[in-house]
């Protein structure tokens, strides 16, 4: 598998008009990119809707982007922006993206566990962290997304939503108190 | 340290973005209160669920299809076309709305005209016929007047 250059590397080549180089900030970014939306939205089809307009929207602004701040945390900053849009869509436009119960599908997962037992557990955590990510606020979920399955630092999740550090420490902590209740029965002590 | 403020540790500790002291005070009431201790521990589960969450892939193809849509944007470019078919339009919108209300109008004008003659003429009594002398009413007629001269 062929090397992916770094950041700035790709900016720089394409800023100087080689368009290409937006392949390599694709290939670079399209699983993170594509988790992040996947948990914003909880729905394939719109995951992937909300993955391709991010990369769409950041190839036309890209000869505007700032090399000081990370291509990675402008890349989420878009994602976020895109799902929570994607979330506004009229009912009109969303109502034939739900299951027939009314509920958005929850996304399938491909198991990778050995015992069935274990497969059937997995989907049942998986299942109950999506409703419970579901259950909160876009701002909210746009956080604890970051924070506890991308792994971003406050710093940097303070730089992808645009807000303080101290807004992002009590929007991290609501966040976690509300998905302790909702994820009651997996977390509590016996 | 109190079981509230603890309660409000719980998360700044687990990023270890507590100081020293906060930290030691918060080890400190974890140690001799069962249930700060037990709500530290349920935190601890709830991460462990998110430390486990499926990392989703982009479906195969993906790359492509963005690249392909970049590409049909760009091939797309700038165009009056869209432009001149918007502008057209409206103007056949414009062409059908005018239309209608100076038809609208002229109809009208014209309706009101026959209707006005009608109500005046209704008020005279010149659409009476006179009634005809060899008719049953004209032999009615011409015997009372006759009996009136008598």
């Amino acid at each position: 598998m062929p090397e992916i250059p770094d950041d700035l590397n790709i900016i720089n080549r394409f800023k100087n008009g080689d368009v290409l180089a937006f392949e390599d900030v694709v290939m670079k970014y399209r699983d993170r990119i594509y988790n992040l939306c996947s948990y914003m939205l909880g729905n394939v089809q719109d995951a992937e809707d909300a993955a391709q307009d991010t990369f769409l929207k950041a190839y036309r602004s890209l000869n505007d982007f700032k090399p000081k701040a990370s291509l990675y945390t402008w890349l989420y900053r878009i994602a976020v922006n895109t799902c929570i849009d994607h979330k506004r869509r009229p009912f009109f436009e969303s109502i034939f993206r739900r299951s027939d119960t009314g509920e958005e599908m929850v996304i399938e997962h491909p198991s990778t566990s050995p015992s069935p037992e274990k497969v059937y557990d997995s989907k049942q955590i998986q299942d109950a962290l999506q409703e419970a990510l579901r259950k909160l606020s876009p701002k909210m979920r746009a956080v604890i997304v970051l924070k506890e399955l991308e792994g971003l630092s406050y710093e940097e999740i303070a730089d992808t939503l645009d807000i303080s550090i101290g807004t992002v420490k009590s929007r991290i902590s609501r966040a976690r108190d509300d998905l302790k209740v909702s994820l009651k029965d997996f977390t509590e002590q016996k | 340290m109190n079981c509230s403020k603890t309660h409000k540790l719980i998360s700044p500790y687990i990023d270890g973005e507590l100081q020293v002291r906060d930290r030691e005070a918060f080890e400190s009431h974890i140690k001799s209160c069962r249930a700060c201790s037990r709500a530290f521990e349920e935190a601890r589960n709830m991460l462990h669920l998110f430390a486990h969450g499926e990392k989703f892939k982009a479906p195969y193809g993906f790359s492509t299809r963005v690249i392909a849509n970049i590409t049909s944007e760009k091939a797309k470019g700038f165009s009056w076309i869209p432009m001149v078919t918007r502008s057209a339009e409206v103007l056949v919108l414009l062409v059908i709305i005018f239309t209608g209300i100076i038809s609208g109008t002229f109809l009208s004008d014209r309706l009101m005209a026959e209707k006005k003659t009608l109500i005046r003429a209704s008020f005279f009594l010149d659409i009476f016929e006179p009634t005809p002398p060899d008719s049953l009413g004209g032999v009615y007629l011409a015997m009372t007047e006759v009996g009136d001269e008598k």
